[in-house]
């Protein structure tokens, strides 16, 4: 019996507790972090004789060092290795809500993505075709309403099947509702940042592959954009991981 | 850039009308939260209105309400839209 760690990230509302719940039923219980007010809540389901251990994270709008919710769930995200990372978004804010995503993708740690809130969404006119989007992001996209409890048996499927690469590689689908098969044509979705600084960023991403302590642990790509971005947590990962 | 003006900000803005954001000035955690919000270069904002207490200053952005402080307001430079 294994156990499958998922972290459970997304922005502030948008349903990350309530699907958390969803997911977990009433068997969960609060973690305190010490030294900081915002805390992270683990729960655990039983897939298939798996267990998932799903860890909520403080929700962010973004992965900065800036602040100490971010730092939470971004040292999260990149300390502690979770198998798979369930997005969640707030379909009736997908604009503002995906740039949490391709942050999230950009870490390379595969993901689902729950647009949630999908009834929200529709009461303010909105038509969101859900496999338009899996096309896009190139990972498991699946249609929820958290508080109607719509969509749990398709966010477990599909994190099963994205912990087993079933959902991004070309081998055969579990057959979830997630992506009709779409999800496994493609690569996820890389952001194109124009010839300049993809220039850039490939000379620093080729120079942070020529020290595998660094670029076996952190997504090359990833730690190349942040160094762009002079973040001071990118700095401290490179100077540590040359010392050693 | 006209040299003469100082440039215009969100801050100038009255309630009812649109901008279009050109940069945002102001640094550090207020600067990229503005921007994780939504507030890059050609995006179109709309003022909606004040509070009565003249803070926060509610904004209609890229689909979705934000309020925002006026003095962070100052911190994005707009144009006309």
């Amino acid at each position: 019996m294994k156990e499958i760690i998922v972290a459970v990230a997304g922005q502030p509302n948008s349903g990350k507790s309530t699907i958390f719940n969803m997911l977990t039923g009433a068997r969960q219980h609060v973690a305190n972090y010490p030294g900081v007010t915002v805390e992270k809540k683990i729960g655990r389901y039983t897939y298939k004789g798996d267990t998932v251990v799903l860890v909520d994270l403080p929700g962010t709008y973004s992965l900065t060092s800036y602040s100490q919710e971010e730092k939470i769930a971004r040292d999260f995200l990149l300390h502690e290795k979770p198998a798979v990372v369930l997005n969640i978004v707030d379909a009736a804010n997908l604009e503002r809500n995906l740039y949490l995503t391709f942050q999230l993708q950009e870490m390379g740690i595969p993901m689902v993505v729950a647009l949630n809130m999908m009834d929200v969404a529709k009461d303010r006119g909105l038509s969101i075709n859900t496999n338009t989007v899996n096309e896009f992001l190139g990972v498991a996209v699946i249609p929820t309403v958290g508080k109607k409890n719509r969509g749990a048996g398709d966010i477990k499927d599909a994190i099963f099947g994205t912990y087993r690469g079933d959902c991004v590689q070309a081998t055969a689908c579990v057959g979830c509702a997630a992506c009709s098969g779409a999800t496994q044509k493609k690569r996820p979705f890389k952001i194109d940042y124009g010839n300049d600084l993809e220039s850039a960023i490939a000379s620093l991403e080729a120079k942070i592959l020529e020290d595998p302590r660094i670029s076996s642990l952190y997504s090359p790509r990833w730690l190349a954009v942040k160094l762009m971005e002079n973040d001071s947590e990118a700095r401290r990962l490179v100077k540590k991981g040359g010392d050693r | 850039m006209k040299e003469k003006n100082a440039a215009m900000t969100l801050d100038d803005i009255k309630p009812g009308c649109e901008c279009r954001v050109v940069d945002v000035t102001v640094d550090g955690a207020t600067g990229q939260r503005l921007m994780d919000m939504g507030f890059i270069p050609g995006t179109k904002v709309k003022v909606v209105f004040n509070a009565p207490l003249v803070d926060p200053v509610d904004l209609q952005l890229r689909g979705y309400h934000v309020g925002i402080r006026h003095s962070e307001a100052t911190g994005v430079e707009v144009e006309e839209a």
